[in-house]
């Protein structure tokens, strides 16, 4: 599942992970949506952007990894967020990829959260 | 790369570095030899081109990258800082400035930086050792500290992960390679700490001491599930307890780190202050809501008070409180310290007192008071005047100084208080203070006041100085004086509700006060009726209120007064100042209005009560009826103008 308020980044992930074989279930244009739609869907993996409208990305891991502790979560940043990406890790993401992302980063992350 | 959406983010921090880069310049051409604000320059600076790269804004980008080059022979010794390199260093920030400007707003081609890029190479060059290569400082990081805490120890064992050198955020990499060594047992120590990871002296190596069962291959494994880890170490304590772990961390002589910042926080998982950005529209958008939720309350209260019903009245009083306390949430939220804007302002009287050859040694007080954030965007500029005006007109040159018995340098300063609703800015200098008689001369010939009023009051003097286009300096310089005065200070504060004064004594100095509301918008308000017309007069500036007493008028000099207990008060009525035929009949109420210490009574035919009133903007003052600081809309829906009363004394 992808979590993203830009279309733009969305479909970017969407395709290097298609690419790599895996299936999207679904998409989340807000923190709230995500939360929805990973009680919903219970994806394998989600990618969460930081900064999102309604609720942002690091309350949505929150309230995700509270549903399931178990959740699989792999943060998206930019370039100053460090303390956000730090806080994010603090409320149950498992791991991060920074943009401009670069494909063999963003699916060595995912290999790696996949465990 | 989606960069429109980072743009106001990159923005924001870039301004935030900016400010720090300017602190620290300053800081730096106080103390010349001072490590540092080198240190705190070459950070800002080197995060200003990390974050302009990834923005791909490549004239930033190159303007940081020479900076830092530059800064980096600063910071080694290569480099003496002097005041043409204090020149050089500071153009450049304000080249970089408009450079960041520029970018976000995509007209980055506007911008010329090849003098600045000029300037900074040729400084770099002539530095002492030209070809250097950066083998910079070792970290000043305690040895001793390190060694006493892994001493402590004990059993632990010691891991030093390497990260990938081209990892991305690798301050929040390792920060995720301790949260993984967590998994395995309990961390002892690391270095550097957690809370330096994210300083640009972070090399990439990291050193966990570390309580735990797991073997070497369990920890390679964990460890490098944080992924870009490019070598994992485990040392055991063996026969020599705590030796290994002294060691320092990336052994093998390869002391190649940055000199450690220690600064950075932000990585720290210290949670005291949790903050998010909010867009300002969204506060305004709140702070409108708020203010037609009073504007309607005003009129709930008026039906519920008609319709006396008992259950009506309880629920309206209780969503009374509601709105209040909701008012006053919105309001606190919206309240920003005062540092904000005054963060520029070492640099702006730096910049002024150079240009006009004089010495200023500037003190800035409570900059920690809060303000509405509309307002301290607004009252920025007019402090800038103040303060620039100070520097030309108020203080003097070094020579003038020493003839008139002065220390050289002269005294600048700019405090802000709380003083009940109200903010306090004051701006004082101890320069030649205002010449009284070249006031009255160009009031003269400005035909604003007859000649031979040598009776005038200092107080009356000085006020002739706000009317709008004063000015008696005698020639326009660069930085004020261009018939822009003190006036445009008073047109500015009053429209935003606040007022200015101002005390002078000649050859001592002058003090500029500046009085304004904590917040715009909403003011509690004593509401008065003339007519059939209802004005406001915002509370802050009422004294007191009592019936008006025939035989408590007098006439002196044939103006009426008011007769109040001991004092006597000049009186004003507002049907005169609003034009309105006087009144045959008697009675009426009188409102004593105070503005700093001067007072005056106003007779209003009634006084209709208290109320919180919404001040909508409007354009009283330059339409030229001065006696009005704005319009609102009372609890039934009539609009009712607001009175400025400073104006009025």
């Amino acid at each position: 599942m992808i979590c993203d308020d830009a279309i733009f980044m969305r479909t970017m992930v969407g395709d290097i992970l298609q690419q790599a074989g895996f299936e999207i279930v679904g998409e989340a244009e807000t923190g709230v949506q995500a939360v929805e739609k990973y009680r919903q869907l219970r994806p394998d993996l989600v990618t969460m952007d930081i900064v999102m409208p309604d609720m942002g990305g690091i309350d949505a891991v929150r309230e995700i990894t509270k549903f399931d502790p178990q959740a699989k979560v792999l943060m998206c940043s930019a370039m100053g967020q460090q303390a956000l990406v730090v806080e994010a890790i603090q409320a149950g993401a498992k791991d991060f990829v920074v943009k401009p992302f670069q494909p063999s980063r963003v699916l060595e992350a995912v290999q790696r959260v996949l465990g | 790369m989606d960069t429109a959406r980072y743009a106001e983010l990159f923005l924001t921090e870039s301004q935030d570095n900016l400010s720090a880069i300017n602190h620290a310049l300053l800081e730096l051409e106080r103390r010349p030899t001072a490590r540092e604000p080198v240190g705190a320059l070459f950070r800002a600076v080197h995060t200003v081109k990390g974050m302009s790269a990834t923005m791909g804004y490549s004239v930033i980008a190159d303007l940081s990258h020479e900076l830092e080059t530059l800064l980096d022979l600063v910071r080694r010794g290569d480099r003496d800082v002097d005041a043409s390199l204090m020149d050089t260093l500071f153009g450049a920030a304000d080249t970089l400035e408009r450079a960041i400007e520029l970018s976000v707003a995509g007209r980055a081609d506007d911008l010329d930086v090849a003098e600045t890029l000029t300037a900074l190479r040729a400084a770099s060059k002539s530095s002492r050792t030209p070809d250097a290569e950066p083998p910079a400082a070792p970290a000043p990081r305690s040895r001793k500290k390190r060694a006493a805490k892994s001493a402590a120890t004990g059993s632990a064992l010691t891991v030093v992960v390497a990260l990938e050198p081209d990892t991305p955020m690798m301050g929040v990499r390792a920060y995720l390679a301790i949260e993984r060594a967590k998994t395995l047992g309990a961390i002892v120590h690391t270095s550097p700490d957690v809370g330096a990871l994210a300083a640009d002296g972070f090399d990439g190596t990291i050193t966990i001491a570390l309580e735990t069962s797991a073997g070497d291959d369990e920890i390679d494994r964990v460890m490098r599930s944080a992924g870009s880890i490019a070598t994992v170490r485990v040392s055991r304590p063996g026969g020599a307890p705590g030796r290994v772990a002294a060691s320092p961390p990336n052994g093998n002589g390869s002391e190649a780190r940055r000199p450690s910042a220690g600064t950075a926080s932000e990585l720290a998982p210290a949670r005291q202050h949790r903050h998010i950005r909010i867009d300002l529209q969204r506060l305004d958008t709140l702070m409108n809501l708020i203010g037609e939720l009073v504007i309607t309350r005003g009129r709930l209260q008026q039906l519920a008070a008609i319709l006396n019903d008992p259950s009506l009245t309880e629920t309206v009083t209780q969503a009374s409180r509601l709105v209040a306390d909701l008012q006053d949430g919105i309001m606190t939220s919206r309240m920003v310290p005062m540092w904000q804007v005054f963060d520029r302002f070492p640099r702006v009287v730096r910049d002024a007192a150079r240009a006009l050859g004089k010495q200023v040694d500037f003190v800035v007080e409570g900059q920690e008071i809060e303000l509405d954030r509309s307002l301290l965007d607004e009252i920025g500029d007019p402090v800038v005047h103040l303060l620039r005006n100070a520097i030309d007109h108020g203080l003097e040159t070094p020579d003038e100084r020493r003839r008139a018995g002065k220390p050289p340098t002269g005294r600048l300063s700019l405090t802000a208080a709380r003083d009940r609703s109200a903010v306090v800015i004051r701006v004082t200098d101890d320069g030649k203070g205002i010449d009284r008689d070249r006031v009255l001369a160009r009031a003269h010939e400005m035909g604003l006041i007859e000649s031979g009023r040598g009776d005038l009051t200092d107080d009356e003097v000085v006020r002739l100085i706000a009317r709008p286009g004063f000015s008696t300096a005698r020639e326009v310089t660069d930085l004020s004086g261009r018939g822009v005065g003190i006036d445009a200070v008073h047109t500015r504060v009053r429209a935003l509700g606040g007022t200015v004064d101002i005390r002078s004594t000649k050859g001592t100095g002058t003090s500029i006060t500046v009085r304004l509301p904590v917040t715009l918008a909403i003011v509690r308000a004593l509401l008065a009726r003339v007519g059939d017309e209802t004005y406001a007069i915002p509370m802050t500036h009422v004294n007191e209120t009592a019936h008006l007493e025939l035989n408590t008028i007098r006439q002196v000099k044939g103006r009426d007064v008011l007769v109040l207990r001991n004092d006597v008060l000049p009186l004003l009525h507002l049907r005169d100042v609003v034009r309105l035929p006087k009144r045959d009949a008697g009675g009426g109420q009188v409102v004593v209005l105070e503005v700093a210490d001067r007072r005056a009574g106003m007779v209003v035919d009634e006084l209709t009560g208290q109320q919180e009133i919404v001040i909508k903007p409007f354009d009283a003052v330059k339409d030229g009826l001065s006696v009005f600081s704005g319009a609102t809309i009372l609890g039934d829906g009539v609009p009712a103008l607001i009175l400025d009363v400073s104006s009025l004394l």
